[in-house]
C-alpha cells in the first residue's frame, strides 16, 4: 500500500515538475533580467538570447519610441538579434540599450562585421515620467547593463518591476483614475515540444480586459474602487482622450520554432492581436504599442505559422492580464489586487 | 367586439406600431451615417455575390489596414497618407477570390453613368477600392463568381435603408471555423453595426466574414460560430490551439474577412489610416485566430466629414473597433445555412 502511494507520488512529481516555468524563460535559450531604479518607480527589462534568434516587430501604436526596428523589416539584411530591451523613461529610456550593447560586446556577442562583432539590440520604451515624482529620473545605460548582467533563465519576476515599475493603465477617464499595472509573462508549452511565450510591460491608455470572459481586470476607476469600463465611457462620450506621453504597451514574444525573418514578422503581427484582445482601446494615438518576436530555432519540429501566431496572440493576452493582476500599488496608484479587498 | 377580435386587433396594432418605429429611424447599420448607401447583389447560380458601399461624392478621407497574409485588393496603395488621392467614391466587397475584383469595374461604370455632375470635366475618374474573400469552394461550381455585372447591379441597388445582413451579397458564400476541416465549418455572412453618440458623432461598420478562425463575442468570450467537433458542437479553437490538438493545415484558398468602417467625423488622411488600424482590432477581438497566413483580412476606413464637431482620432478608432466587432458577430448570427454549411441560427438558442 505504502509503495503504491509512493509510486503514485513519484509519477505525479515526474509529470508535474515542482517549479513549472510559465514565463518567457520557458523558451530554451531565453534569459530575462530586470533592473528597477530606487529613486523613482521606473526601470528596464532585458530579454537576452543565448546566442542569437531571428527577429521581427509589429509597431502599430501612434506614439512609439523605438530603436533598431527598421533593421527588423524582412527586406533588410540582418536577420538575427542578440537582445531586446524594454524600458521606462520615454525616449530617454532608449539609452538603456546602449548599456546592453556594452554588456554583449564584453561577452563577444553580436553580428559578425569584419574583425568585430556588433550586438543587435532592438528596444522600445514606455512613457512613465509623471509617475512617482522626479521625471528627470529615468533608466540609463547603466540600467541596461545591470539588467543584462542580471539575466537568468529562472521564471520571470512579474508586477511592479523592471520596465513595468512605473506602468499604469486606465487613463481614458482622465487624471487620477488610473490603476497600477506592471510587467507580466506567460508561456504555452505543447506536448510536441513547441513553446510560445510572451513578456509585456503594460502602460496602456485603455483598460485591461480578460478576453476569456470580457471582464475588466484593471482600468479607469470609479470613486468607490470599482471599474468604470473604458468601452462604456467611449460609447457614452464621457471620456477625455489621453495624450501622447503617458502610455504605451511594449513586449516580446518568443518561440523555439525555426522561422524565416518574414515569418517572424508575421508572428509579431499576429501576436499584436493579443494587445487588441486584452486592452481596450488599444493602438491609440496616445500609445506607442510595439511587440517584438524572436524565433530561436532550437526545436526540430515543424509548426504552421498560423498556429505559432495564434499561440503568440494567446500568450500576449495572458501576459497582459498577468501584468495587471501581478502589479502592486506604488506612488499612490492602487493596483487591481489592492482594489479587490 | 368579441374578445378574440379585440386580441387580433391589438396584435395588429402592436405590429403596425413596431413597423413604424422601425422605419422611424432605428437604423443601427452602416447606412445610419449620412450620405452612405449600401447595395448587395447575390448570384443565383452559386452562393456568392458582392456588396457596394457608395459615398455621396465630394471630399472625404480614406485609409486602410491590410494585415491578413493572403489579400486580394484593388486601389489600396492610393489610400496611403503619402499618396495624393483625397476622395473615395465607393468600396466594393466581393466573393470570388481575385476574380471578384472584376466587380469594381462595374461599379466604376455605374458611377461614371450616374455622377455626370461630379465627373463632368472628363478628366476626373471615380476612385473605387475593393477587397475580395475566397468562397470558390462553397456550393460546387467555382467558375461562378461575381463579375462587373454584379458590381453594377449592387451599385444600382444601393440605398440608405438598413443594411440587409446574413447570407447575402459578399457574405453569401462566406464561412467561418475551418480549423477542424471544411466539413465542420459554419456559415459566415455579412453584418453591419453603428453607434451614434450624443453630440452627433457616428461610426458604423460593415463586414463580410469568411475567417479561417472562430467568431467570438468579445463581450462574453463565448464562441458564436466556428469550428465544430465531430458531434457538431462548437470545438473552440482557442482550447484546441492551447492543448496542441491536431488542426488542419490552413489553405489560402478558403478564407478572409473584409470590412468598411465609416465615420461622419472630419479626419485627415493620416487619421483615417489610424482609424482603419484601430478598427482592425475589432477583427482581432471577434475572430480567433485572425490575420493568419490563410486570411487576407483588410479594413477600409472612410471619414465623410459631414459632422462639424471635433472628435479625437483615438475615440473614433476605439468606436470603429467596437462596431466592427459587433458587425462581425452579427454577420454570423444573422447568417442562414447554404450549400450544406450550417449557420448559428440553425441551432436553437441556448
Amino acid at each position: 500500500m505504502r509503495t503504491t502511494i509512493l509510486a503514485a507520488a513519484l509519477t505525479l512529481q515526474a509529470a508535474q515538475p515542482a517549479h513549472t516555468n510559465t514565463t518567457i524563460t520557458a523558451v530554451p535559450g531565453i534569459k530575462v533580467g530586470h533592473f528597477t531604479l530606487a529613486e523613482r518607480p521606473t526601470g528596464c527589462t532585458v530579454i537576452l538570447i543565448d546566442g542569437d534568434a531571428v527577429g521581427g516587430v509589429s509597431q502599430r501604436g501612434g506614439a512609439p519610441g523605438t530603436r533598431e526596428t527598421d533593421l527588423l523589416n524582412p527586406l533588410n539584411m540582418v536577420d538575427k538579434v542578440n537582445a531586446i530591451v524594454l524600458a521606462g523613461g520615454s525616449a530617454f529610456g532608449l539609452e538603456a540599450a546602449t548599456g546592453t550593447v556594452r554588456w554583449l560586446e564584453e561577452h563577444n556577442l553580436g553580428w559578425p562585421a569584419g574583425a568585430s562583432r556588433v550586438p543587435i539590440v532592438p528596444a522600445a520604451v514606455l512613457f512613465d515620467l509623471p509617475v512617482g515624482g522626479n521625471p528627470r529620473i529615468r533608466p540609463t545605460a547603466e540600467c541596461g547593463y545591470k539588467a543584462a548582467a542580471a539575466a537568468t533563465s529562472a521564471p520571470v519576476d512579474e508586477g511592479t518591476v523592471g520596465a513595468g515599475a512605473g506602468a499604469t493603465v486606465g487613463k481614458f477617464g482622465g487624471a487620477g483614475r488610473s490603476t497600477k499595472s506592471g510587467i507580466g509573462s506567460a508561456a504555452i508549452v505543447l506536448p510536441n515540444g513547441l513553446v510560445v511565450a510572451a513578456i509585456v510591460a503594460v502602460n496602456a491608455v485603455g483598460d485591461i480586459i480578460d478576453p476569456s470572459n470580457g471582464k475588466v481586470v484593471a482600468g479607469v476607476r470609479n470613486p468607490d474602487g470599482t471599474f468604470a469600463d473604458a468601452r462604456k465611457l467611449v460609447r457614452a462620450g464621457g471620456s477625455s482622450p489621453s495624450r501622447a506621453g503617458e502610455n504605451t504597451t511594449i513586449g516580446v514574444v518568443a518561440t523555439n520554432a525555426r522561422l524565416s525573418k518574414a515569418l517572424a514578422a508575421r508572428m509579431a503581427l499576429m501576436a499584436d492581436d493579443g494587445y487588441a484582445r486584452a486592452i481596450a482601446p488599444s493602438h491609440t494615438n496616445g500609445d506607442g504599442d510595439t511587440i517584438f518576436s524572436l524565433a530561436t530555432g532550437r526545436w526540430d519540429g515543424t509548426a504552421d505559422i498560423t498556429i505559432i501566431g495564434a499561440l503568440a496572440a494567446e500568450a500576449v493576452s495572458d501576459a497582459v492580464v498577468r501584468a495587471a493582476t501581478q502589479a502592486t500599488s506604488v506612488a499612490g496608484i492602487p493596483a487591481a489586487r489592492d482594489l479587490r479587498r | 367586439m368579441k374578445r378574440p377580435a379585440i386580441r387580433k386587433f391589438l396584435i395588429a396594432l402592436i405590429a403596425v406600431a413596431a413597423a413604424c418605429s422601425h422605419e422611424a429611424g432605428t437604423n443601427d447599420t452602416l447606412t445610419s451615417i449620412g450620405g452612405v448607401r449600401v447595395g448587395h447583389h447575390t448570384l443565383a447560380e452559386r452562393p456568392t455575390g458582392c456588396t457596394v458601399v457608395l459615398f455621396g461624392g465630394g471630399a472625404n478621407a480614406a485609409g486602410l489596414a491590410q494585415r491578413g497574409s493572403a489579400p486580394g485588393t484593388r486601389d489600396t496603395d492610393l489610400l496611403r497618407p503619402t499618396s495624393a488621392a483625397d476622395r473615395i467614391d465607393a468600396v466594393v466587397l466581393s466573393g470570388g477570390s481575385a476574380f471578384g475584383l472584376d466587380t469594381a469595374n462595374g461599379v466604376m461604370r455605374w458611377i461614371d453613368e450616374h455622377n455626370g455632375g461630379l465627373f463632368s470635366r472628363g478628366t476626373d475618374v471615380p476612385t473605387v477600392a475593393a477587397a475580395v474573400l475566397i468562397d470558390l469552394w462553397v456550393g460546387g461550381k467555382p467558375q461562378i463568381r461575381p463579375d462587373a455585372d454584379c458590381g453594377y447591379r449592387a451599385a444600382a441597388a444601393a440605398t440608405t435603408a438598413p443594411v440587409a445582413q446574413g447570407t447575402v451579397g459578399a457574405g453569401a458564400g462566406a464561412t467561418v471555423g475551418k480549423m477542424t476541416g471544411l466539413d465542420r465549418a459554419m456559415k459566415g455572412g455579412i453584418g453591419s453595426a453603428a453607434v451614434a453618440r450624443a453630440g452627433g458623432l457616428r461610426v458604423g461598420a460593415i463586414a463580410a466574414v469568411n475567417a479561417l478562425g472562430d467568431v467570438v463575442d468579445p463581450q462574453s468570450g463565448a464562441v458564436v460560430a466556428g469550428a465544430r467537433a465531430e458531434d457538431g458542437s462548437p470545438a473552440d479553437v482557442r482550447k484546441l490551439l492551447r492543448t496542441g490538438a491536431p488542426l488542419r493545415r490552413s489553405s489560402v484558398g478558403e478564407n478572409t474577412t473584409i470590412a468598411v468602417v465609416v465615420t461622419n467625423a472630419r479626419l485627415s488622411k493620416a487619421d483615417a489610416n489610424r482609424v482603419a488600424l484601430m478598427a482592425d482590432d475589432g477583427i482581432s477581438r471577434s475572430v480567433v485566430p485572425a490575420h493568419t497566413s490563410a486570411d487576407g483580412d483588410t479594413v477600409f476606413a472612410v471619414a465623410t466629414g459631414a459632422w462639424n464637431g471635433v472628435a479625437d482620432v483615438s475615440v473614433v478608432g476605439a468606436l470603429a473597433a467596437d462596431v466592427l466587432a459587433e458587425a462581425i458577430v452579427r454577420a454570423v448570427r444573422k447568417a442562414t445555412g447554404a450549400a450544406g454549411v450550417p449557420a448559428a441560427s440553425d441551432r436553437p438558442r441556448q
